[in-house]
């Protein structure tokens, strides 16, 4: 590639390979526990580490929904207990042969899976809170547990099922395939949730508007991750039931459900490892203790919780993380840094400027809220390669005109379509798909997140990204690795988001929209709050992008100077009506214009 | 004698859940210690027994005690969560652990007994129906008209519907929103204790009681928004289908009526009855 840059420094990726060092030995470590665990552990701390480290893989399943995608879910509960009581069912009302036991091995993966597909329908569609998605979690266990005491002898009522035959392992048995399947769970979801792929989850909890609008069906990759790990609690039911030899109703229930969540959050939300160890220590210590101080140990665990969750909601990782990093030196993630790659230009063919069919097309446009019309009788047509700017006084409707651009769900009179296909009905990431990338008013972008991480967001819906590591490479179109080398964020591509300056932001966010590769940019103020240099920057880039590229940009700005320097055509909004739709110097020299401006265009 | 079923079921359940929406639809936190407060209430009507004094005195104590302990939660608890509301809902949810353990731990784990507010029945249109339960309709007629009173035509309600609108623009008029916030709180709280005693008579008082209406009363709240108006219908319908569900069908899958029928409704209208 002979217009690769190679702006990050390769030598400094120590860091990095200290971390799987370090998940290597924790790996290899906790394997040692488990094998050799049952060669000095009593009878009674096998069993209940057996089931300490059964609830720890139902952590990692909350955490992963909670910590990571911001999903706080009570409902894991239910899915341990639907995978519980699916192999136990099987085990006593049909027999423990190998083959059935094999049989309650699938189904109690499979009808958590199920459910899970059922209830991420449920919780997640397009507009729906998370708050609704939590309460959604709490219904789950609830019903499940009622339908687990109506069952009759099929499900043993509230006393719960006892005295079936699973697999033939013993307690040393157990403890070995249960911590087995625990670092295994532990390390697959360490991989996951560091490699490209996993950061999606991540983004999805800073910020899922910018999601949808980097083209991701956020819903849907929610309703799969809800599905999968439905399927991983299964897979711990179905451990408990053969470990423990008994299923009850508790298992499924809400305090259960509650309980796994104060677990995740005592250990640290966020870092697989701490709800893991959290769980097993809290669980273990429970047992120990319960049994001397009974109502003062909860008591004490409940009083942490609530401290916890109010001074240190990352919980106690947090403290660990803060110190480890302070003692190996590690100042964020900024040597991290990725080798910034233009990708080939070559298949991307440039439509000719100004010619062929409208880019976007729209006829008779009308929008109200109520009685208050806020658009009415809008046409416009734009081209590739024409940068148009919309202009007009506040409350004249640009913004809104740019939503029903980008979100086919707004209710409309009047038809929009992009290269010829109508959009009314679609989802943003739906539109995204269609070519049109959105600029918002305030930088959107991930606060989490590196500056190689955010623009690796948007080119996931393009390219596949990596599910088992961070990509080395940063491959981006060319114009947007132009954006970065004018605005200084290729130097910057291993810092925090949040650590980045207004400006930055702004040019990050332009950035990850070019990288989209959209035929069409819709562009919400993109220089409001910049330093006179910024805007000449950005101004540069636009014009780049529209006039050598062939893009076609629509630009809502105020700054006339700025819109008179860079446009090729400009189209005035007043009281939700177009006024007027010319060339720059039609419009600045138009009457109507000057009166608008001067406040004297009230009719 | 089914119409008077839901109707005390409906009633039940708005006593239950009035002191969440109070709370919700101020301050936008769900108080999942409601079960906790409804409990404490409980037990002050069992400690009322105990000093045996009358049993209508524990209404006024549960509501100061409610009350007082509400204050105390509200400045230390919810106040640093209100930017986080999903972390309230654990905190609230950890507090309500605390309280379960320190009533065990005082009173102990067995079920308590209280002397019946009302007993006896009544016979209405030719069926004779608890009177206690009549009297709960009307409690909640009381508790419902008392809130419009308190949002309609007092000050502190006005400054209240004026944060739920719109707390920036409140705060630049000069209300101080925080003392509205604790003000609800205390209302919200002091009234669940107050559910609590008018409880008694209807459930088992242990330490775990609070759970189980919990989670009822939270799903009428996320349905009715913050308008006691849809709570009270909400109750009526959701009530109304619970005893229906009940009487025909089966009491345990009646128990989860309420639970599943609010999360689809949600599902289909996310603002649930909140615009009517």
């Amino acid at each position: 590639m002979p217009d690769a840059n190679t702006l990050a420094a390769p030598a400094l990726r120590r860091p990095r390979i200290i971390r799987s060092y370090l998940l290597i030995a924790l790996a290899v470590t906790a394997l040692v526990l488990v094998v050799f665990g049952p060669s000095f552990l009593d009878r009674f701390s096998l069993n209940v580490l057996t089931r300490s480290m059964i609830y720890a893989l139902l952590a990692i399943t909350v955490d992963l929904l909670w910590g990571y995608t911001g999903i706080l879910t009570f409902g894991q509960a239910a899915f341990f207990g639907v995978g519980a009581y699916a192999s136990a069912m099987v085990l006593s009302h049909v027999g423990g042969s190998p083959a059935l036991i094999a049989l309650s091995f699938a189904l109690a993966i499979l009808v958590p899976v199920v459910l899970g597909l059922l209830v991420g329908w449920l919780s997640f569609y397009h507009g729906s809170t998370p708050l609704y998605a939590t309460v959604v979690s709490l219904v789950v266990p609830i019903v499940i547990t009622q339908i687990v005491y109506s069952g009759g002898t099929w499900t043993g009522s509230s006393s719960g099922l006892v005295g079936y035959w699973g697999l033939p392992l013993g307690l040393a048995g157990f403890f070995r395939l249960s911590g087995l399947c625990l670092v295994v769970a532990a390390v697959a979801a360490c991989i996951f949730v560091r490699s490209d792929a996993g950061k999606v989850l991540i983004a999805i909890r800073d910020n899922d508007t910018r999601c949808a609008y980097l083209g991701l069906n956020t819903q849907k990759i929610r309703i799969l991750l809800t599905a999968v790990l439905a399927g991983v609690a299964g897979l711990a039911g179905f451990l408990f039931a053969n470990a423990s030899g008994v299923v009850a109703p508790e298992n499924t229930g809400f305090v259960f459900g509650t309980e796994l969540v104060v677990w995740t959050a005592l250990g640290g939300r966020g870092t697989i490892i701490g709800p893991v160890l959290g769980t097993i220590g809290i669980d273990f210590l429970s047992a120990n203790l319960s049994g001397r101080l009974p109502f003062l140990y909860q008591l004490l665990i409940g009083s942490l919780f609530v401290l916890m969750i109010i001074f240190l909601p990352n919980g106690l990782a947090a403290i660990a993380t803060a110190a480890f990093s302070r003692f190996g030196g590690r100042s964020g993630d900024a040597l991290d840094n990725p080798k910034l790659v233009a990708l080939d230009d070559a298949e991307r063919q440039s439509a000719p400027i100004g010619a062929g069919d409208p880019l976007l097309k729209i006829e008779g446009l009308k929008k109200a809220y109520g009685s208050q019309i806020v658009l009415q009788g809008i046409d416009v047509e734009i081209r590739a390669g024409e940068l148009v700017s919309l202009v007009g006084p506040n409350g004249a409707g640009k913004t809104t005109l740019m939503r029903c651009l980008s979100d086919g769900r707004e209710d409309i009179d009047g038809r929009i379509s992009v290269s010829g296909a109508d959009i009314s009905g679609l989802v943003p990431n739906r539109i995204v798909g269609l070519g049109v990338g959105r600029k918002f008013q305030v930088a959107s972008v991930f606060d989490s997140l590196t500056v190689a991480e955010c623009l690796r967001m948007a080119r996931a819906s393009l390219d596949r990204p990596n599910w088992f590591a961070q990509s080395r490479e940063l491959a981006l179109p060319a114009p947007a690795v132009e954006i970065l080398t004018l605005t200084g964020l290729s130097g910057l591509l291993g810092q925090k988001v949040s650590l980045l300056s207004h400006g930055q932001k702004q040019a990050l966010e332009l950035a990850m929209v070019v990288a989209l590769e959209p035929r069409l940019i819709l562009l919400d103020e993109p220089t409001a709050g910049l330093t006179k240099t910024e805007r000449t920057t950005i101004g540069t880039v636009l014009q780049r992008l529209t006039g050598d590229l062939g893009l076609a940009a629509i630009l809502v700005e105020h700054d006339l100077e700025f819109v008179r320097d860079i446009s090729s055509r400009i189209v005035v909004l007043h009281q939700g009506k177009l006024v007027l739709d010319g060339s720059v110097d039609e419009v600045v020299n138009s009457q109507t214009v000057k009166e608008i401006y001067s406040g004297g265009g009230h009719d | 004698m089914l119409i008077l079923d839901i109707l005390t079921t409906a009633a039940v359940l708005f006593i239950v859940s009035a002191g969440l929406l109070a709370i919700f639809g101020v301050l936008k936190i769900i108080n999942f210690a409601h079960g906790a407060w409804l409990t404490i209430g409980a037990y002050c009507a069992v400690i009322v027994a105990g000093l045996g004094l009358n049993p209508w005195l524990a209404l006024p104590l549960a509501f100061l005690v409610g009350g007082a302990l509400g204050g105390v939660t509200e400045h230390f608890i919810v106040r640093p969560l209100y930017q986080r509301p999903l972390d309230a809902i654990l905190a609230t949810w950890g507090l309500g652990i605390v309280v379960g353990q320190l009533i065990t731990l005082w009173f102990g784990r067995d079920v308590q007994f209280t002397p019946g507010l009302l007993s006896g029945t009544v016979d209405v249109f030719g069926i004779s129906y608890s009177l206690y339960r009549l009297f709960a309709l009307g409690a909640a007629v009381v508790i419902g008209l008392g809130f419009a009173f308190l949002l309609e035509g007092t000050r502190l309600g006005l400054t209240a519907q004026a944060v739920i609108m719109n707390e920036t623009l409140a705060k630049g008029l000069g209300i101080d929103t925080g003392k509205v916030r604790l003000a609800t709180f205390v209302i919200g709280t002091g009234l669940t204790a107050l559910a609590g005693v008018l409880l008694t008579p209807l459930t088992s008082v242990d330490p775990t009681m609070g759970v189980a209406w919990l989670i009822g009363a939270f799903m009428l709240v996320m349905v009715a928004g913050s308008s006691f108006g849809a709570l009270a219908v909400a109750c009526l319908v959701f009530g109304g289908a619970q005893v229906i569900v009940s009487t025909f069908v089966s009491p345990i899958l009646g128990g989860i009526t309420v639970a599943v029928l609010c999360a689809l409704v949600l599902r289909i209208s996310p603002k649930g009855f909140a615009r009517a």
